[in-house]
């Protein structure tokens, strides 16, 4: 037993204490360093002080924070409307086409985020194509602006997590027993009515894990508003990037940081509450709820 | 091929809960060996320590007197045939069986030549050239066996081998593992927690339950005469009644009684004597005052629908058919007798002229003779 | 369909422009090498991809040895302290890169370690052995126990164990979680872009500076020779992880 004890924390130093020294320790330094106060020139002063959270008070901040979380909220819903049918698709494919279309969809997102940022900027720039068409087809004035606004943004944070969204629902639909939506019609449920109450509720599981998967990266955006937003759409991402290394404001930056991390921890804290309450009415229902894995 | 194994005191905690008690057992040369217990019972723990994947709190092993206690399994002259088969799903069935060969350094020619014989013994001469996962589950055993059987073990540990296969797969692969151990010798030590298996292919069964062993004994032995109450329960069905001795009736008969069958009738010295005293085979010694367990077989009770004739040392009762279930060569009965449905199954014979089998709610006659039931003693007379 | 379409159309879009001879992308003056040229030309872009691969390198080999054994561990001893371990390897994958890249800055910061090719080799290695762990640990999960007790008991000690038993059978995922690291090493951006230094730039930071300030065509061609590279990984990895039938 000894000997066990032993070869368990020789075998785990190094990957534990890797993670604790570049993950775990930065993470409350950041924390940290939100109350200190800064002093020209990127240097620390020292004592402690909430003069940062204070200034996330500054009229300025408010509707970045408010323009990142609805972005990011309307980003999650619009993959969420879209991932469900698709995943749906997929998974009622025949087999063999499925591992296909599947590779199909998680092609581009092997494909170089910043690449992918890039090639939507080119669509939508002034001079690009698809303002061509729609100028040539009158759905679009010659002046309308297709770049450089919250519209943008959105489009291409759905674009780029929309895969993202589809692989975990999908996951959880191909455990689908189909049968049961058959059951559903047997018992005189129509089409849509078996979708929503049969379908929905036995994906649930994939499509919160879909829900976090978007959601949390949203909100963390950088380089989107940086490339297709304008200065008027800037997200706290932004902000940070600014504070941390134009401004050289570290306990502004670290402030901003430990808010987003708080942000964050809100969802997750609801995703955990959520989940353990669903394991505690399976246990319950002992199993009379199918479709659904813990 | 095959060793004299002994264990002696074998005893194996996890945390507060002691698995296996103080356990002793000696194998013979050549053997096979059932080890019956239900789940939980301590029995794979207890192969787990054979095969030197645990190492026990105190006790050792020997193998032909030599203590392999403190051996780690990749020495051990001991191999095991695993429950779930275990075969490695990235070699081929030839390599399977041949991999015990390889890992010894045996040249190739001489592992090749053995796994034909293996193949051979087990019929998967065909399959040879496949892997695990394109053959079925009775064919995975087979190699599972062979595989387990190359390197000549001195004890061949099988746990719950057949446990996965349906029925009559399983009845098969019996046959074949009979035909084998006849075959290549050696001591099988055989875990299962079903009796049929248990009975059929052991020379001796040991039964166990939390962590000791009930009874060792040959499988009739063991069946026809169980040593506690929870032998009687766990192999086969059976009715047990509670009793107490009320008199010694002769050299061979002793009468007891009980209050859970009401009125019962016995027959002795040519006369049918009324009352609540039922009589049993004086195979092991009660006096008066001592409470046993009678153990009465379904298959032992006569059912009629008719009052039995008289026959010396027979017990009557009456009652009432509950429940039935015709099951092809046997129907099977829950009798209600004074406070207690008795089971009681019969075999179909040839029917009789005009015969109509016994249904439902149909008034009936039970029957049985003192030497029909077995005793097992739960206390003695203080007074 | 209207998805797929969705998703493919911008990278096709790209691949069409990398071969445009127009300075801008508006209208279409014919088909031109003449972007692929220049960038052949480009001394900062090689720098930058020798850069990226040196990187992708360093930490793959890294995050493979630290995260085979952290999913070793977790999966091994079932201890408290495991928990802990596999929540902190869990956790990098929830925090939003930026968090991390900022966390990693301060820490580089206050401990003096000046930005360089190091401190992006110590962020990337933090990511990615998070996902070698993770992939790992669930190769772990599928991968049942028993065989090595039958390959004990059938006389192999544990060198013989791990070649024939461990690697052929957890080789394929091995490859496949080292494969993910490499790429998700060469795709990353924000973390890289916080944590280097002046002139250790990445082909994604040299992007990103290039989209900032010209040169659009030349980020085309560029494009689709990353993007062909990366293909080939993923398809690679693919075919590693396909299950063996």
């Amino acid at each position: 037993m000894k000997t066990r004890q032993w070869i368990e924390s020789v075998l785990s130093l190094p990957s534990f204490g890797w993670l604790v020294l570049f993950f775990a320790v930065p993470t409350v330094l950041v924390f940290a360093l939100s109350f200190k106060s800064a002093e020209y020139g990127g240097t620390l002063g020292t004592g402690w002080t909430l003069e940062a959270w204070r200034h996330l008070a500054n009229p300025a901040y408010p509707p970045i924070i408010w323009r990142t979380v609805w972005l990011s909220l309307a980003c999650t819903a619009l993959c969420l409307l879209f991932g469900v049918p698709v995943a749906y698709w997929i998974a009622r494919l025949d087999p063999r086409w499925r591992h296909r279309v599947l590779l199909l969809v998680i092609l581009p997102f092997w494909t170089n985020f910043l690449i992918r940022i890039f090639a939507w900027r080119t669509l939508l720039h002034p001079d690009g194509h698809l303002k061509n068409l729609l100028v040539h087809f009158g759905w679009a004035e010659p002046n309308t602006q297709l770049l450089y606004n919250n519209g943008a943004i959105l489009l291409v944070l759905f674009y780029t997590y929309l895969p993202f969204a589809i692989l975990p629902i999908y996951a959880a639909a191909e455990k689908f027993d189909f049968t049961l939506l058959d059951a559903a019609r047997d018992l005189g449920a129509t089409k849509w009515e078996a979708f929503r109450k049969v379908f929905l509720p036995g994906v649930r599981i994939g499509m919160l894990t879909a829900v976090l998967i978007v959601f949390i990266p949203a909100l963390g955006s950088y380089a989107i508003p940086a490339v297709v937003g304008g200065p008027s759409s800037e997200m706290i991402g932004s902000k940070i990037v600014q504070r941390a290394t134009l401004d050289r404001n570290i306990p502004h930056a670290a402030a901003l940081g430990a808010f987003l991390t708080l942000v964050i921890f809100i969802p997750l804290g609801i995703a955990a509450f959520l989940r353990w309450r669903d394991r505690r009415v399976t246990r319950r229902s002992h199993g009379l709820t199918p479709g659904v894995t813990p | 091929m095959g060793a004299f194994i002994e264990l002696q005191n074998i005893t194996k905690r996890f945390g507060d809960a002691t698995v296996v008690d103080d356990i002793s057992l000696t194998l013979n040369k050549g053997e096979v060996f059932s080890l019956l217990g239900p789940s939980g019972s301590g029995k794979t723990t207890l192969l787990r320590i054979l095969a030197g994947f645990i190492a026990p709190d105190a006790g050792r092993v020997l193998v032909n007197g030599e203590d392999i206690t403190a051996m780690p399994p990749n020495q051990r002259p001991v191999n095991t045939v695993f429950q779930n088969y275990a075969l490695f799903p990235h070699l081929t069935i030839r390599e399977n069986i041949g991999f015990g060969l390889s890992v010894a350094k045996t040249p190739i020619d001489r592992v090749a030549e053995k796994v034909d014989e293996m193949l051979e013994l087990v019929q998967m001469q065909e399959h040879a050239h496949k892997r695990p996962a394109q053959i079925s589950g009775g064919q995975k055993q087979r190699v599972a066996i062979a595989r387990a059987l190359i390197n000549k073990p001195q004890l061949l540990l099988l746990d719950e081998p057949l446990a996965a296969l349906d029925l009559k797969l399983r009845q098969r692969l019996l046959i074949e593992l009979e035909k084998i151990h006849a075959e290549v010798g050696g001591t099988f030590l055989y875990v299962t927690h079903d009796q049929g298996e248990a009975m059929s292919l052991g020379d001796r069964i040991a039964v166990m339950h939390e962590g000791g062993f009930c009874q060792i004994g040959q499988p009739a032995e063991v069946y026809e005469a169980p040593q506690t109450r929870f032998v009687a329960e766990f192999v086969g069905d059976t009715n047990l009644i509670d009793a107490t001795c009320v008199e010694v009736e002769n050299e061979r008969n002793l009468g007891l009684s009980t209050t859970e069958l009401g009125h019962i009738e016995h027959d002795l010295d040519s006369s049918r004597r009324a009352g609540g005293v039922f009589l049993a085979n004086k195979a092991i010694n009660l006096q008066p005052g001592d409470k046993a367990v009678l153990s009465l077989r379904p298959e032992r009770l006569a059912l009629r629908r008719e009052p039995p004739p008289f026959a010396e040392e027979q017990n009557t009762v009456r009652g009432v058919i509950e429940d039935l279930s015709y099951q092809g060569s046997q129907t099977y009965y829950h009798v209600r007798v004074g406070e207690r449905l008795l089971a009681v199954s019969k075999q179909h014979r040839r029917f009789l002229p005009h015969y109509t089998p016994i249904s439902m709610h149909e008034d009936v006659w039970l029957s049985w003779f003192s030497n029909d039931g077995h005793l097992i003693i739960t206390s003695r007379d203080q007074s | 369909m209207l998805v797929l379409g969705f998703f493919y159309l911008p990278i096709a879009m790209l691949f069409a422009q990398s071969f445009n001879a127009a300075k801008f992308g508006g209208q279409w003056t014919g088909f031109s090498l003449r972007w692929y040229d220049e960038l052949w030309r480009r001394e900062d872009i090689h720098q930058a991809a020798w850069n990226t691969l040196l990187i992708a390198t360093i930490s793959t080999t890294a995050s493979v040895v630290l995260g085979v054994l952290a999913a070793w561990c977790i999966h091994r001893f079932r201890t408290r302290a495991q928990r802990i371990h596999y929540g902190l390897v869990y956790a990098p994958l929830v925090v939003p890169d930026i968090l991390m890249g900022l966390s990693l800055l301060f820490l580089f910061i206050n401990i003096g370690l000046s930005l360089s090719l190091t401190t992006i080799i110590i962020a990337h290695t933090t990511f990615c052995m998070s996902y070698v762990a993770l992939v790992m640990l669930g190769r772990l999960q599928d991968f049942d126990e028993s065989m090595i007790e039958a390959a004990r008991d059938l006389g192999a000690n544990w060198p013989t164990i791990i070649r024939r038993i461990l690697l052929p059978l957890l080789g394929p995922g091995l490859a496949a979680g080292a494969l993910l690291a490499f790429t998700l090493s060469i795709d990353d951006f924000v973390i890289t872009f916080l944590v280097s230094g002046p002139g250790n730039t990445t082909l994604p930071v040299q992007i990103f500076s290039m989209m900032r300030r010209s040169s659009p065509q030349v980020i085309n061609a560029l494009s689709v020779i990353f993007m062909t590279v990366t293909f080939i990984l993923v398809i690679l990895s693919q075919r590693l992880t396909r299950p063996q039938s």
